[in-house]
């Protein structure tokens, strides 16, 4: 704690001497424990009722206030630079943050809560990566940073920072399917009213816990300025600034698996798709509410003319964290997206089309766009809704699926945890499947077959040729490919099926040819796929809808 | 510009392999937004054995605005106004429910499915819908009669 605070100190001295990115992080690595302990003394004091009930959450917050690295780093990068909008997944990934390393300090018999093996390992993997020390040192690392060798400086950091992070995402998985996500977009009625509604930032929120609440009502200077868009769970009340807000208007909650929405007594009324929730002053029963449900509150008063007197309609976006993790559509898309340029290797058999131009988007040499959700357009095609009235929010015309174009970029998505992420997911494995027959081959080729063709039939030889290719591309430079080899979980060297339908294709190789490899087959592949982890040089990374930096494959 | 692409294909593709029971063609050759359908009344329904003529008009803005579908022969039915512009109300091509993915195909089978199953709740020709929820039976003796008048 001590070093950090030091470090933030001597640290605007020497912000202008270095490369402007890395001063920004550093600058809020450091930044961020001072705020962090704010923010939580803050939730602790509000909220004591809550907290106090609830021993087991109370000790990761202690935890974070005494070891700067875990949460300090993230939130408050976001933070410092206010996106807003960064993706409630990435709330959810921070707080199964705080709990893993909670639980990798304490005693193991605590995970029992979570019974599936896979989480186990995982867990074990964590601790390994995250001694405690490493808090420590870490602190020194940035400390250090600021001494007048800018160039070694920023090296360090950034060396630190993927095996650091890793624990984030380890155990997102599992945590983050139980966590409630809602957010509120300003959502303006085309049809019915001419006038426009209360403009506001898109609001995220991710519950800490279930038996919170987010309290709806008119916004006061008397509460604070609440951050718009806490990127840790949050149930930080939401205010807006209109007149027409009672001060405690409605509240938002999660009750079995479904946000529900109820009006806490407001004056002019609280309204579900045009449904008024109760008479005036009145409390309403709950109302469940789903993805895409408009909700106003309050009417216009005086025409709705002065600001101040709009109502606030907003549009509620919640379960859409699926779409955040990797899921076998965006990972399946990565993999194709990887493959443009490969020359003729490449199998766009399976490249979706341009739902604007109904074209096919997945070739090479074309300028494309991909939304978060992982759906890709032309940019041609898409430029009219991304420069749309509507900027920078922007919808996606196949799933609806809401983005803050403007929110500040997640590099947070880091290698490692996508490959101790990658064999404990189930539904990644048939994908992962067919990454790999799409993507080993031209690998294979692109490195020059080493070895005449008659050894094709030879299992053992086979498998040697993969070993070399492997190795092979761990010295090669351009990480990218080694990393796709390896990514997959299925590398090379494991699986002989694979080596196989790898090299048999490679001579004349039709792009339908791999995907015939029977699903039986497939799963075999699947059961090989542990023995890559023991490699300590295998590359990490992949899975990550957009892992494209050049981080990838760094130890 | 780009929209006559996609709708050139979309066109390319219904003429190829129509769906069930409905023919596109071009109302004019050298204008690709105006498209006339021929929609065969669904089997099963009191439009059957009836051709409707639908006209299909695409925006300039097209695929982000919606297309609009108007019957041209005149019909009984809940959802299509009863005036000279025979405009059909579709769910799917409201403003703000009309997806750019969708395309012309599925407008045109929705709109066929409408014929077989009327949303008297969605009308536009509250009469006709009253006459659907409560007297079935007179409803499909008159759309039937129509059809024969109109549509054959």
């Amino acid at each position: 704690m001590s070093t950090s605070v030091t470090a933030s100190t001597s640290l605007p001295d020497s912000r202008p001497s270095r490369l402007r990115r890395f001063s920004l992080r550093t600058y809020t690595q450091n930044l961020s424990l001072p705020s962090g302990q704010r923010s939580y003394r803050h939730s602790l004091s509000s909220r004591i009722p809550w907290r106090s009930s609830n021993a087991d959450s109370i000790s990761p917050t202690a935890n974070s206030t005494t070891s700067p690295c875990p949460e300090s780093d993230h939130p408050t990068l976001s933070r410092y630079t206010s996106a807003p909008a960064p993706s409630y997944g990435f709330g959810t990934e921070l707080n199964s943050q705080v709990s893993s390393t909670e639980s990798a300090a304490s005693t193991p018999s605590n995970d029992l809560a979570q019974t599936s093996n896979s989480m186990a390992r995982l867990r074990s993997i964590s601790a390994v990566h995250r001694p405690p020390p490493r808090t420590l040192e870490r602190a020194t690392t940035n400390s250090q940073e600021s001494t007048p060798s800018p160039e070694p400086g920023p090296a360090q950091s950034n060396a630190t920072e993927p095996t650091s992070a890793p624990a984030d995402g380890q155990v997102t998985p599992s945590k983050s399917e139980t966590k409630a996500t809602i957010r509120f977009f300003p959502y303006q009625d085309s049809l019915q009213s001419s006038r426009p509604s209360l403009p506001f930032v898109p609001v995220a929120r991710t519950l800490p816990s279930e038996s919170c609440v987010i309290r709806v009502g008119r916004y006061s200077e008397r509460d604070g300025v609440p951050l718009p868009n806490p990127t840790e769970p949050s149930d930080a009340p939401v205010g807006f600034k209109s007149k027409v807000v009672s001060r405690k208007h409605c509240e938002f909650l999660y009750v079995n698996g479904q946000w529900h929405i109820k009006d806490v007594g407001s004056s002019s009324g609280t309204f579900l798709n045009h449904m008024r929730l109760s008479q005036p002053n009145m409390v309403s029963r709950l109302y469940s509410i789903k993805d895409g449900d408009i909700v106003q509150l309050g009417i216009d008063f005086r025409g709705g003319e002065e600001m101040i007197f709009r109502c606030v309609r907003l549009r509620v976006e919640c379960n859409r964290s699926w779409q955040q993790q990797p899921n076998e559509f965006n990972k399946n898309t990565e993999s194709l997206i990887k493959n443009l340029g490969k020359g003729e290797t490449a199998d766009y058999s399976g490249c979706r089309e341009c739902s604007i131009c109904l074209g096919s988007v997945l070739r090479p040499y074309q300028c494309l766009f991909m939304a978060a959700c992982a759906h890709v357009w032309h940019y041609k095609c898409i430029s009219r809704l991304l420069h749309s009235p509507d900027y920078p929010m922007f919808q996606c015309p196949n799933c609806r699926a809401f983005t803050d174009l403007s929110a500040e970029v997640d590099d947070s998505n880091d290698p490692e945890e996508k490959r101790e992420k990658e064999p404990a997911e189930d539904g990644a494995s048939n994908d992962s499947g067919e990454q790999t027959e799409t993507v080993v081959p031209s690998v294979v080729e692109t490195n020059s077959v080493q070895g005449p063709p008659d050894q094709l039939g030879d299992l053992a030889e086979e498998e040697n040729l993969a070993n070399d290719v492997e190795n092979l591309h761990l010295q090669d430079d351009q990480q990218t490919d080694d990393t796709r080899s390896s990514a997959s979980p299925a590398p090379n060297s494991s699986s002989d099926d694979l080596a196989r339908s790898a090299t048999t294709n490679i001579p004349g190789w039709q792009p339908t040819q791999p995907l015939s490899v029977p699903a039986g087959r497939q799963s075999q592949l699947r059961s090989d796929t542990p023995t890559s982890d023991d490699n300590p040089l295998t590359p990490r990374n992949d899975s990550g809808p957009l892992a494209f930096d050049g981080r990838a494959g760094m130890p | 510009m780009g929209s006559i692409k996609r709708i050139s294909k979309e066109l390319t593709e219904l003429t190829e392999s129509p769906p069930e029971g409905i023919t596109v063609e071009l109302a004019d050759e050298s204008n690709v937004y105006e498209w006339k359908v021929i929609m065969e009344g669904p089997e099963g329904s009191p439009y059957y054995n009836g051709k409707f003529l639908v006209k299909l008009s695409l925006p300039t803005e097209y695929p982000f605005k919606p297309p609009t579908v108007s019957f041209a022969t005149k019909i009984y039915h809940p959802n299509v106004t009863n005036d000279e512009k025979g405009s059909m109300c579709l769910g799917m091509l409201r403003a703000d429910e009309w997806k750019p993915s969708s395309k012309i195909a599925a407008v045109l089978q929705f709109a066929r499915q409408l014929l077989s199953e009327p949303m008297p709740d969605d009308a536009v020709e509250g009469r006709i819908a009253e006459q659907y929820k409560t007297d079935r039976g007179r409803y499909e003796e008159v759309a039937r009669e129509w059809t024969r008048k109109h549509a054959s």
